[in-house]
C-alpha cells in the first residue's frame, strides 16, 4: 500500500523550527514503522535522523510518537497508526530533541539511571559458587529486568513535566531491581539514598507510567515497592513518615482519609507547635474558600467504609 | 585528543565484558560504541548460556558436543578453554548480578537445549541476552568506564604493523575524532543486514570484520554462516531454540512432525544446520505453507509456556497475531549469525596486527568450527571477552607511550570528506544493499553450488563498482547518518566478497556450509581453516590446519 509518511524534521540549525516532510513510499500494511523509516533513509534522504536497532522490540531504541501516540516503533505496524494514507511520526515530548526523532539522552536519561547505583554489591567474600536465591525472587527481578529502557514511561510521568530532576520511572525502576535483589548489601542505604528529594515520594500516583510500559513492568507499583520498604526500615524525613502512617491509619480507622489530620501529621503532629502555627494561614484560606475539611468527628459516615475497613483486616489476617 | 590504555569497540556483550576485565586490571578502558548502551544485539540471545553446571555434568561433555556440532573443524584448545573457563565466567556474571532462574534448591537451573547432549544451558525465561547486557552495564557504571556513545568508528590507525587507536566520527555533532590507544579491542558484532531475511539489528553491518581486514588482518572461516532454524517468516525475527527446548515440535503443512526422519535419535533437539537444513527441504518438497514450515506449542502446558517464553508469545502475537497456545506459528530460516570472523589466538589478540584484539561474534577463535552450537555465544562473549580484556591490558602496560601517529588521522578526514563530495549515481544505499542481501541469500545461503556462487561473487564486484557512485548529501552536521550508513555498505560489500570467495573456495560440505555439488565431507583435503587476506585483487586465501586435542573426526550423526 501506499503511504504518506509525515516526519516531525526538527533542525538545530534553524532556530529550532520543526517544519514537517512527507514521505511517499509503498510499503506491506504489516511492516513496521521502523521498517518504513529505515527504508525512507536507505532510499530516499539519507540525512533523516531516528534511532532502531533490534528490531523485535527487546532493545528500547526506538521510541517515538506515531499517529500521536506515544510507541515503540518496530512494534508498530503501519496499518496500525495510518490515518487514511497519512502516518504521522514525531519524536518523543519530554525529553529535549537534538534533531528529527534524536531525543537528548545523557541528562534526562543515563544520568539518573547512574544516579540509582544501579549494581549489585554483595557481601564479602563471596560463595565459592552461585548464591542462592529462589525462583521466586528471580521471577520479580526478571519482570523488572525486562524493562529495555525505552522511557516511555518517563514520557508519561506527570511528576516529571514540572519537575525535570525527579529521578522518574525508569529510573526509580531500575532502583527497584537492586532494592529487591537480596544478594545486595547495601539495601538500607539505597533505601535511605530514595527517599531523599526528587525520589520515591515526589511520585504523585498518577499510573501514567504504568499505562505506557509496553513490557507490563508496572513501574508505579515498583515506586510503592520502594516506599513501603523505605518505611519498614525508617527512612525517609518525619513528614515523609507522618503522612505515609496518618493515611494509613485514617483510611484503616473509618474508610476514609481525614485530610485535617493528615496535614497536621505530615507537619510532624501536634508536637512540632511551631509547625502547626505555620499552617494556620493556609487553613484560614481553605476556610474562606470553602474548602476546609470538615474534622473527623463531624464527618458522616460514607457508604462503603466497612468494605475498605473490611479490606485491611483481610490484609493482615493474611501476614 | 582522547587517549586510553585500551579502548573497545562495541557495547555489546563482549565489549563491555572486556572493557571491565581491562579496567579490573588496573588500566584506563574505554568503550566506544555505534548506539548507546544496551540497543547492542546481544539482547536478541533470548536462550542462555551454556555451562557444565549439573552435577554429572563435565566440561568434557560440553566440549565434545561443540566440536561434533562443529563438524570436527573446531580449534580443540579453544574449545578447551571455553568449556573448562566457562563455568567460572558463569558464576563470575552471578557475582556481578546476573540473575538465571534457580532449581528448587536456589542452585543456577539448567535447561534442554537442541546440539546437547546434557541440559546445560543456564537461562532467565527468554531473555538471557537482554538481562546479562543489562549486568554488564550497571558493572561498567560501577566501574566509571567512560563511554563514546553514538560514534561510529571509520576505521583503524594503523603505523608500521601496529593499532594506534580509531577515526571516529561523534555523530551528535558531526565531528571526526581520532581516538589514540595503546590496545584496541575490536567487538563490533555480525553481519546479518547483507542478508536477507536475517535475524540481526540494523547495526550488524560487519563493521569490525571488514576494519580488521582493511588493516591486514586474515578474516577465518568465513564460509560458515549460521541460518537460525526457525524464525518468523515476515521480518526473519528469532523464536528462540528454547520453545524446542522446552518442547515445542516442528510440523509441515500436513501436521507431521518432521525432524525425527531426519535425526532419528535427537528429532526437534538436532543443531542448527541439520535442522535450517530440513525445514528448507521440506518446504522445497511442497510440504510448507507460504515458505514456511510450523512450530506447535498447543500441547505444552499454558502455564509453562507464560512463565519461560513470556518475550516469544508476546513477539510471536505482536508481530504475526498469532496466539501460539492455539495456534501453530509459522516459521522458516533466517540468516543468523557468521561463525567466522577476524583470526584471534586464545588470548584474542590479532596476530597479523601488533596492539589489536577482537572478541565476540567478529572474531574467531576457532571455538565454533563449522557450526555454532546453540547457547555457546553468550559463553564466547563472556570466557573470550574477558581474555582480550585481560590481554589487551597486558599488552597498554608494556607498550611504549603512544608514537604520534603523524598524518594517519589526517589522511582519514581527507578520505571521508571526499566521500561526502561524490555525486552522479542512479543508485541509493538501500538499492545497493537490497540486491547485495537478495543475492548472498539465494546464492550464499543454506545451501550453495559453484555455478551460483559465481553469479554471486559478480554480482558483488558489481555491486562495489556501483558503490563508488552512491552519493550521499553531506558527511557532517548533528546527527547525520549519511556517511556512517555509506560507510557501513562499504564494510558489508568487502565482507561479503570474502565470504563467498570461501564458500566457492570450499570444495565440500560441513556444517553450515553445504554444497550442493559437493555434498559430502572431506577430511582428507579440507579438515583445514580458511584464511582470508585483502590484497589488491580482491581476498587471498590461505588454509591453517584444525587443532585436534582429544575428539578425533568421527562422521557425525544425531
Amino acid at each position: 500500500m501506499e503511504f504518506n509518511v509525515k516526519v516531525r524534521r526538527h533542525d538545530p540549525s534553524a532556530n529550532g523550527k520543526s517544519p514537517t516532510q512527507t514521505y511517499t513510499i509503498d510499503i506491506e500494511e504489516d511492516a513496521t514503522v521502523l521498517d518504513a523509516l529505515m527504508r525512507i533513509r536507505e532510499e530516499q534522504d539519507s540525512t533523516l535522523a531516528f534511532r532502531g536497532s533490534c528490531r523485535s522490540g527487546f532493545c528500547g531504541d526506538c521510541s517515538m510518537r506515531l499517529g500521536g501516540k506515544n510507541k515503540i516503533a518496530c512494534r508498530t505496524t503501519m496499518a496500525q497508526v495510518v490515518k487514511g494514507d497519512e502516518v504521522t511520526v514525531d519524536p518523543i515530548r519530554m525529553i529535549k530533541v537534538a534533531k528529527d526523532m534524536m531525543f537528548d539522552v545523557e541528562d534526562m536519561v543515563y544520568a539518573k539511571y547512574e544516579a540509582v547505583e544501579p549494581w549489585v554489591e554483595p557481601a564479602q567474600p563471596l560463595p565459592e559458587r552461585e548464591h542462592k536465591v529462589s525462583n521466586e525472587v528471580i521471577k520479580d527481578l526478571r519482570k523488572v529486568m525486562s524493562c529495555t529502557m525505552c522511557w516511555l514511561c518517563d514520557e508519561g510521568c506527570t511528576t516529571m513535566l514540572v519537575d525535570r530532576k525527579f529521578l522518574g520511572p525508569a529510573a526509580l525502576t531500575k532502583a527497584y531491581r537492586v532494592v529487591a535483589d537480596p544478594r545486595d548489601s547495601r539495601t538500607n542505604e539505597r533505601l535511605h539514598n530514595l527517599s531523599d528529594a526528587k525520589g520515591v515520594w515526589d511520585c504523585c500516583h498518577c499510573f501514567e507510567a504504568t499505562e505506557h510500559c509496553p513490557k507490563g513492568i508496572d513501574p508505579t507499583e515498583r515506586i510503592f515497592a520502594i516506599r513501603d520498604r523505605a518505611m519498614k526500615v525508617g527512612a525517609g524525613n518525619y513528614r515523609v513518615r507522618g503522612h505515609y502512617k496518618s493515611f494509613m491509619a485514617s483510611v484503616k480507622k473509618a474508610g476514609w482519609v481525614d485530610e485535617t489530620r493528615l496535614a497536621i501529621d505530615t507537619e510532624g503532629g501536634f508536637t512540632h507547635f511551631l509547625a502547626q502555627i505555620k499552617q494556620i494561614p493556609l487553613g484560614l484560606k481553605a476556610l474562606k474558600r470553602g474548602k476546609m475539611p470538615r474534622p473527623y468527628f463531624l464527618h458522616p459516615k460514607r457508604p462503603g467504609a466497612d468494605k475498605i475497613k473490611n479490606i485491611f483486616r483481610k490484609v493482615e489476617a493474611k501476614k | 585528543m582522547p587517549e586510553h590504555d585500551v579502548l573497545v569497540v562495541g557495547g555489546g556483550f563482549s565489549g563491555m565484558r572486556a572493557a571491565i576485565a581491562a579496567k579490573a586490571a588496573g588500566v584506563d578502558a574505554a568503550l566506544v560504541s555505534k548506539v548507546y548502551p544496551l540497543r547492542s544485539h546481544s539482547s536478541g540471545a533470548h536462550s542462555g548460556i551454556n555451562a557444565a553446571l549439573s552435577d554429572g555434568d563435565s566440561w568434557q561433555a560440553h566440549a565434545e558436543d561443540t566440536v561434533k556440532a562443529g563438524d570436527y573443524l573446531n580449534d580443540q584448545d579453544a574449545v578447551e578453554v571455553l568449556c573448562k573457563e566457562g563455568i567460572d565466567d558463569v558464576i563470575q556474571l552471578e557475582h556481578f548480578g546476573a540473575i538465571f532462574s534457580r532449581d528448587g534448591q536456589g542452585k543456577i537451573d539448567v535447561m534442554s537445549f537442541p546440539g546437547s547432549s546434557k541440559a546445560r544451558t543456564c537461562y532467565v525465561g527468554d531473555s538471557a541476552g537482554h538481562i546479562i547486557l543489562q549486568v554488564l552495564y550497571e558493572q561498567l557504571l560501577k566501574h566509571r568506564i567512560q563511554t563514546y556513545n553514538e560514534w561510529f568508528v571509520t576505521s583503524l590507525l594503523v603505523d608500521d604493523g601496529t593499532c594506534r587507536g580509531v577515526m571516529a566520527q561523534d555523530l551528535a555533532s558531526g565531528a571526526l575524532v581520532p581516538l589514540y590507544a595503546k590496545a584496541v579491542i575490536l567487538a563490533g558484532g555480525g553481519i546479518g543486514r547483507m542478508y536477507q531475511p536475517s535475524t540481526s539489528a540494523f547495526g550488524a553491518t560487519a563493521d569490525a570484520a571488514a576494519l580488521a581486514y582493511r588493516a591486514g588482518a586474515p578474516l577465518m572461516d568465513m564460509e560458515m554462516v549460521q541460518y537460525h532454524p526457525t524464525t518468523l517468516q515476515s521480518k526473519g525475527l528469532v523464536v528462540t531454540e528454547a520453545a524446542r527446548g522446552h518442547g515445542a515440535r516442528l510440523v509441515n503443512s500436513a501436521g507431521e512432525a518432521f525432524m525425527s526422519s531426519l535425526a532419528p535419535e535427537t528429532g526437534d533437539m538436532a543443531p542448527r544446520d541439520l535442522c535450517s537444513r530440513a525445514i528448507a527441504a521440506e518446504i522445497e518438497a511442497g510440504r510448507g505453507e507460504q515458505g514456511c514450515v510450523f512450530l506447535d506449542f498447543q500441547h505444552l502446558d499454558g502455564a509453562l509456556i507464560d512463565d519461560l517464553l513470556p518475550e516469544t508469545q508476546l513477539l510471536v502475537k505482536s508481530m504475526t497475531g498469532v496466539n501460539l497456545q492455539k495456534q501453530l506459528v509459522p516459521v522458516r530460516p533466517a540468516m543468523h549469525r557468521p561463525i567466522g570472523g577476524i583470526q584471534v589466538d586464545l588470548q584474542g589478540a590479532v596476530p597479523a596486527v601488533a596492539g589489536l584484539f577482537a572478541a565476540g561474534e567478529c572474531a574467531c577463535p576457532g571455538v565454533n568450527g563449522a557450526n555454532r552450537l546453540g547457547g555457546n555465544t553468550l559463553l564466547e562473549s563472556a570466557v573470550f571477552g574477558r581474555r582480550a580484556g585481560e590481554a589487551a591490558a597486558a599488552h597498554a602496560k608494556s607498550a611504549s607511550a603512544n608514537r604520534s601517529p603523524g598524518s594517519l588521522a589526517g589522511d582519514e578526514e581527507k578520505r571521508l570528506q571526499d566521500l561526502g563530495a561524490r555525486t552522479g549515481g542512479e543508485d541509493s544505499i538501500g538499492s545497493v544493499r537490497g540486491e547485495l542481501a537478495a543475492a548472498m541469500h539465494e546464492k550464499v545461503g543454506l545451501s550453495r553450488d559453484g555455478a551460483g556462487l559465481q553469479q554471486a561473487l559478480d554480482k558483488i564486484n558489481q555491486l562495489k563498482d556501483r558503490y563508488q557512485r552512491v552519493s550521499i548529501a553531506a558527511t557532517g552536521g548533528p546527527y547525520n547518518p549519511s556517511l556512517s550508513a555509506l560507510l557501513e555498505l562499504g564494510n558489508m560489500l568487502d565482507t561479503a566478497q570474502v565470504i563467498a570467495a570461501s564458500v566457492l573456495a570450499r570444495q565440500e560440505s560441513r556444517g553450515a556450509h553445504y554444497r550442493t555439488d559437493f555434498p559430502e565431507r572431506d577430511d582428507d583435503n579440507w579438515l583445514q581453516h580458511t584464511l582470508a587476506t585483502c590484497s589488491p585483487e580482491g581476498p587471498a586465501l590461505a588454509y591453517k590446519p584444525v587443532t585436534i586435542t582429544q575428539w578425533q573426526p568421527q562422521r557425525r550423526a544425531y
